[in-house]
């Protein structure tokens, strides 16, 4: 339902695409002025390209967003006629979510992949290094977007404390831009920075699999974190749906 | 004075969800601080870039989220245009024998940005207190007036998006690249990026007259005369005369949503 929702804004989705192209010039611009000819260990400047790309492309994926029709509903108090209708709440937005996010990403990556492959080299996105880890690099970002999806749960719980979505989506969202290696590519983080932030699941829902692509990690490393983001999604899930059964059990319910 | 009265009324809402609007307001630093880390830690891993430092590149940041946000608190009315055309508050504003510009201006005043211009503000002297400069009279009204430049800038960045959205009525999205994309682009001195980049960003949408010019001659910077390099900043005012005559222009060629 959500997913056809958003397919009707074509025109929207290619002035997105315009907007998103620019951003990955810039950004390419900017790091290549930092980073001069030689780049740093590891994350050369063609992989950093294709890391912006990517970025890009899969940007409806990337952002944890606070789902909008669930917050006013909060917001206003409308949430109360979910509670008698016989759905598991969180279910229902969890794949909504999910719904909604995926829309937005088919709307938009083939475009920003297919002029960023034509981009002369410098400026070009490269293939995968190779087919498995092509295959890899699939199977991450489909974790990463199910992650995406766990986190913005919170967010919805964060709603129901606070009661202002605003607020809690800009701190949400900035959490993730950095953690997740939106704001900078989570490679040009110094080494120590980069061992801290593995710990937490920010980085799985695009770093790994961009690095996967890019080559940045090796094939049985990325096995290994992949694991782990599996392990991650449980967990967020499992704690994402205790929280949330357990505000909406002491809801207060704003205005009439 | 009637922009007083709007202020104290825009106050009074939001004095009305003080918590709200205070915790609107620390989100809303976080993320100020967080793209300052992210200028920490490409210094940290880079050093410099070109002929630019650390504290150079903060001063620039300082003074575009100073500039930005008091913009975005002050002038939100032109920012959220599209909001007035399509619930049609726009006809009302019209036929009230005020000034138009005014009342857009008093239609919301945002103060949770606040917040941000103080942090701005605090992260320019942060800046300024670490460059090794040799302060002159005329440096520091250059300064002065950066600060004045880059405001009067995106203010009329603002009129421009205003503007357009008489046609569009909705929001565009690449209007984006304008706004955010300008002041993610003046975080960093706007001569380290592609040449046509950086031209567009001093030329069409002078960014560059609060950013890279003006520090350049408090720094001693650049190859051409330090005169042009003082006066950008007000050469770069004159930006809101264009943009006030375009929305006027836009605002005679309105046809209402007949909401």
């Amino acid at each position: 339902m959500h997913f056809k929702g958003e397919m009707h804004y074509r025109a929207k989705a290619l002035s997105g695409v315009v907007t998103q192209f620019f951003w990955g010039l810039m950004y390419i611009y900017l790091y290549s002025a930092f980073m001069g000819r030689g780049g740093i260990e590891g994350f050369s400047t063609s992989q950093m390209v294709t890391y912006v790309w990517l970025g890009q492309a899969f940007f409806a994926m990337r952002y944890v967003n606070t789902p909008k029709k669930v917050c006013q509903q909060i917001e206003n108090g409308d949430i109360c006629y979910n509670f008698v209708r016989p759905l598991n709440l969180y279910n229902q937005w969890y794949a909504s979510y999910i719904g909604s996010t995926l829309a937005s990403t088919l709307l938009r990556f083939l475009p920003i992949i297919f002029i960023a492959f034509l981009l002369p080299s410098g400026m070009g996105m490269s293939l995968p290094v190779s087919i498995e880890a092509f295959l890899l690099f699939l199977v991450a970002l489909i974790l990463g977007m199910l992650i995406n999806g766990a986190i913005s749960m919170f967010s919805v719980y964060l709603t129901f404390i606070t009661q202002s979505s605003r607020g809690v989506s800009s701190i949400v969202n900035t959490i993730t831009a950095v953690f997740g290696g939106i704001l900078i590519p989570l490679p040009m983080f110094p080494q120590a920075m980069q061992q801290v932030l593995n710990f937490l699941p920010f980085r799985f829902i695009s770093d790994l699999p961009f690095r996967i692509y890019i080559g940045n990690v090796d094939i049985k490393t990325a096995l290994i974190q992949i694991a782990i983001s599996l392990a991650w999604l449980v967990i967020l899930i499992l704690i994402g749906k205790l929280l949330i059964k357990s505000s909406l059990k002491k809801t207060v319910i704003q205005g009439g | 004075m009637l922009y007083n009265k709007y202020l104290k009324m825009n106050l009074r809402s939001a004095m009305q969800y003080k918590a709200n609007t205070l915790f609107l307001m620390i989100a809303q630093t976080l993320v100020t601080i967080a793209e300052l880390f992210t200028i920490w830690i490409m210094f940290k891993q880079f050093k410099s870039v070109g002929y630019w430092g650390f504290y150079e590149t903060v001063l620039m940041f300082g003074i575009i989220t100073t500039v930005f946000s008091f913009a975005e608190c002050f002038a939100r009315g032109y920012d959220e245009f599209a909001n007035l055309i399509r619930t049609g508050n726009l006809d009302r504003l019209l036929v009230r024998p005020r000034n138009l510009h005014l009342q857009i201006l008093g239609q919301k005043v945002e103060f949770a940005k606040f917040g941000r211009v103080i942090l701005g503000i605090v992260v320019s002297i942060i800046a300024i207190v670490n460059l090794s400069v040799q302060w002159t009279i005329w440096k520091v009204l250059v300064l002065i007036g950066t600060y004045f430049c880059g405001a009067v800038i995106i203010v009329g960045i603002f009129m421009i998006g205003a503007g357009i959205s008489v046609f569009t009525v909705e929001n565009l999205e690449f209007l984006n690249i304008i706004t955010n994309g300008g002041k993610e682009l003046a975080f960093y001195p706007i001569n380290i990026y592609n040449k046509w980049l950086a031209r567009i960003f001093t030329f069409i949408l002078p960014f560059a007259c609060f950013n890279y010019l003006p520090i350049s001659y408090i720094m001693g910077y650049g190859s051409l005369n330090p005169v042009i390099y003082a006066i950008s900043p007000f050469i770069g005012m004159l930006f809101i005369i264009p943009c006030v005559l375009f929305f006027n222009w836009c605002i005679s060629k309105y046809q209402s949503t007949g909401t």
